[in-house]
C-alpha cells in the first residue's frame, strides 16, 4: 500500500512492521484527514469507504467461513499541525470466520487536532476478532481524542481488544468502550496509556455486558502518569440474570510519577445471576520501591530503574 | 592480608521510622575470602547487608564503610554497584513482565546470551526452562533464590553480599551451594559476606562474624563464634555437633 513518509515514520516508532505493511496484497484502508489514500481488500473480505460531509464512513465485512491470514492494516491520520478527523467504521464478522486487524492512528505533528472514531463491531456466531488499536499523538500535547466502541460478540465467539498508547504525548483521550457478550463467547479488553504530562488527560471506559451462559471477560488496564496529568479509568463488568456460569475480571495496574500526577480507578461490578463471579484486583500508586531497591543495587539510576519498571508493566 | 571492606563504627537507623537498629559496629573482610555473618532473628544482619550496599531506606547516622581503600559512606546504591559491591536479597522482589535473561542482564549489560545459560547451570536452573521466565510469583521460592544467586554471579562482583542464599534451597542444590561459593572465591578472587543460619557453613568460611542486637559482639574462627552465639542465646540445641 501507498503511505505517506510521514505516517511511516510514526509507525516505525512502535516497531511496526512496516515493511509488511508496506507489501503488495496486504488489505489495507489508509485514511488522512477525510481523504482516502488507498485500499485494498482480498478474497473473503470487503473493505468500503465513503466520504461524507463530516468524515469517512467505512465498512468491513469478513464473509463467511473465511479466515483472514493477514492482518487487515487501517491507518488513520491527521499528518499537519491541524486538523479534523472522524472515522464511523462498521466491522461485521460473518459467522464462522476470523479475522485480525491492527489499527494505527497517527497525529505526528498535532498542535490542534481532533480525531473522532465511532466503530461498531459485530461479531456473528462462532467468530473470531482480534483488534489492535495504536494510537501516536506526537510530543506536542495537541490532541483530542474521542473513540467510542461498540461490540456485538455473538454466540460461541471471542473478541479481544488492544488499545496502546505509550510513546509520546497523550492530550485529552476519551476511550468509550461498550461490549455484549452472548452465549459462551469471551472477550480480553486491554488498555495500555503513558501519560508524560500535565496536559495529559486520559479517560477510558470499559463496559463489558455478560450476557449470555458461560461468556467470559477479562479487562485490564495497565497505566502509568509522569508530570502531572491525570488518568480516570472506569471498568465495568455487569452480569445479567441469563449469564448462567458466566466469569469475569477486572485487573487494574497503574503506576504514579511525580508531582501532581493523578490516577483515579473505578470498577463496578454488577452480578444479577447467582451463579456468576466477577473478581477484581487493582494496585494503583507509586512504584513497588523494592523493585526499585533491587534494581539500583544492580548499578541503575533511580531514572533508568523507574523505566525499567514501567516497560516491564506495560509490555 | 590485604583487606577490601572495612566497616568502622558503623551505627544504622531505618530513615522512615528512625529507629536505630545497628550500633557501632566495627569488622573487616579480607580480599578473597569468606566472612559469614550469623546471629539471631532480628539481630539487624540484612540491616547491615543493606547499610553496606546502600539501600536508601537505611541511614548511616555515625561511621565509616570503607571499600578497596576508598571511603564510600556517603556514596550512592548504584554507584557501590558499579564499584563492584553486590548484594542477594533474602526474600528477592518480583518483576510481573521480566524474563530472566534480561534480570540477568540488567547489572551486566555486556553479559552474553552463553555466559547467562553458563551462570543459570551453575545454580541448577536449566537455562532451557528458566532463560525466558518471567521473574513473577509463578516461580518457586527456591527458585527465585537461585535467579537472585545467579543475578549476583552475572555481575561479577568484588564483594558479593548474600543474604541467607541457602534458606529455601532443596538438599541437591543446598549441598552444591557451598562448592559454587568456594569456585567463585578460587575463580573470580571476589570476596563474600554471608548471611547464614547454618552450621555446615563453617567448611568453606574463612572468618565470622556474630551479630545481636545491633552490635558485633564476637569475631574471630566460626567454631569460636558459634559457641558464644550458644552461650549467648542459651539455647544448648543449636550447639549439638559443635565440639571443640
Ligand atoms: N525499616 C525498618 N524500620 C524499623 N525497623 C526495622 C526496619 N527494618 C528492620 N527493622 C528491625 O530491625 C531489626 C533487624 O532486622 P533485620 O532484618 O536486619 O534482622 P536479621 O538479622 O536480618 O533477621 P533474620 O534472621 O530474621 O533475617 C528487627 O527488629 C527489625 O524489625
Ligand atoms: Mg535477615
Amino acid at each position: 500500500m501507498k503511505i505517506p513518509e510521514e505516517l511511516l515514520k510514526s509507525a516505525k516508532k512502535y516497531h511496526y512492521d512496516t515493511f509488511l505493511m508496506q507489501g503488495v496484497e496486504i488489505p489495507h484502508l489508509c485514511v488522512e484527514k477525510s481523504k482516502i489514500l488507498s485500499s485494498f481488500c482480498c478474497p473473503g473480505l470487503e473493505i468500503s469507504a465513503k466520504k461524507y460531509s463530516q468524515g469517512v464512513k467505512i465498512k468491513i465485512v469478513v464473509k463467511k467461513g473465511v479466515k483472514i491470514e493477514k492482518p487487515v492494516f487501517l491507518c488513520f491520520g491527521v499528518l499537519g499541525k491541524n486538523g479534523k478527523q472522524i472515522i464511523l467504521p462498521e466491522i461485521t464478522l460473518e459467522e464462522n470466520s476470523e479475522a485480525k486487524i491492527l489499527s494505527f492512528c497517527t497525529f505526528p505533528k498535532a498542535r490542534k487536532v481532533f480525531h473522532k472514531m465511532e466503530a461498531k463491531i459485530k461479531l456473528k456466531k462462532k467468530t473470531r476478532l482480534i483488534y489492535k488499536e495504536i494510537h501516536y499523538h506526537g510530543d506536542k500535547f495537541g490532541t483530542k481524542i474521542e473513540t467510542d466502541f461498540k461490540i456485538f460478540v455473538g454466540q460461541e465467539s471471542g473478541f479481544e481488544s488492544k488499545f496502546v498508547l505509550d510513546k509520546g504525548s497523550v492530550g485529552k483521550l476519551k476511550v468509550n468502550l461498550r461490549a455484549q457478550l452472548e452465549k459462551e463467547s469471551f472477550c480480553k479488553v486491554l488498555n495500555k496509556v503513558i501519560g508524560r504530562g500535565k496536559k495529559d488527560e486520559i479517560e477510558i471506559y470499559d463496559k463489558i455486558l455478560l450476557n449470555g451462559e458461560s461468556s467470559s471477560s477479562l479487562n485490564k488496564l495497565r497505566g502509568v502518569m509522569i508530570n502531572g496529568g491525570r488518568i480516570f479509568f472506569k471498568g465495568e463488568t455487569e452480569v445479567t440474570k441469563k449469564a448462567k456460569n458466566a466469569r469475569g475480571h477486572i485487573d487494574c495496574q497503574e503506576i504514579v510519577v511525580g508531582e501532581n500526577s493523578m490516577v483515579q480507578s473505578t470498577p463496578i461490578i454488577i452480578v444479577k445471576n447467582p451463579e456468576a463471579r466477577v473478581t477484581h484486583e487493582a494496585s494503583i500508586g507509586k512504584i513497588n520501591q523494592k523493585e526499585l531497591e533491587t534494581l539500583m543495587s544492580r548499578g541503575l539510576s533511580e531514572k533508568e530503574a523507574i523505566d525499567f519498571v514501567i516497560k516491564g508493566m506495560i509490555e | 592480608m590485604k583487606k577490601i571492606l572495612e566497616v568502622k563504627n558503623l551505627s544504622v537507623e531505618s530513615r522512615e521510622s528512625k529507629k536505630k537498629i545497628l550500633e557501632n559496629i566495627s569488622f573487616e573482610v579480607d580480599e578473597n575470602s569468606i566472612y559469614a555473618l550469623v546471629g539471631p532473628n532480628g539481630a539487624g544482619k540484612s540491616t547491615l547487608a543493606y547499610a553496606l550496599m546502600g539501600a536508601p531506606r537505611f541511614r548511616i547516622i555515625a561511621g565509616k564503610i570503607i571499600f578497596e581503600n576508598k571511603d564510600i559512606t556517603k556514596t550512592s546504591i548504584e554507584k557501590r554497584a558499579k564499584m563492584g559491591i553486590a548484594l542477594a536479597f533474602q526474600e528477592p522482589a518480583y518483576f510481573e513482565n521480566i524474563r530472566v535473561k534480561d534480570f540477568l542482564k540488567v547489572g551486566n549489560k555486556d553479559i552474553s546470551e552463553k555466559e547467562i545459560e553458563k551462570t543459570l547451570s551453575l545454580v541448577g536452573l536449566d537455562p532451557k526452562v528458566f532463560l525466558n521466565r518471567k521473574v513473577n510469583r509463578q516461580l518457586s521460592g527456591g527458585e527465585r533464590k537461585r535467579i537472585e544467586f545467579a543475578s549476583i554471579i552475572a555481575m561479577k562482583p568484588k564483594l558479593m553480599i548474600l543474604d541467607e542464599p541457602d534458606s529455601g534451597l532443596d538438599i541437591i542444590i543446598y549441598r552444591e551451594f557451598y562448592n559454587i561459593l568456594e569456585n567463585i572465591k578460587r575463580e573470580t578472587k571476589s570476596s563474600i559476606i554471608l548471611i547464614t543460619h547454618r552450621e555446615e557453613i563453617g567448611a568453606i568460611c574463612d572468618k565470622a562474624g556474630l551479630l545481636y542486637k545491633g552490635k558485633i559482639i564476637d569475631e574471630g574462627d566460626f567454631r569460636k563464634v558459634i559457641r558464644e552465639y550458644c552461650q549467648i542465646v542459651n539455647r544448648k540445641k543449636i550447639c549439638k555437633g559443635f565440639k571443640e
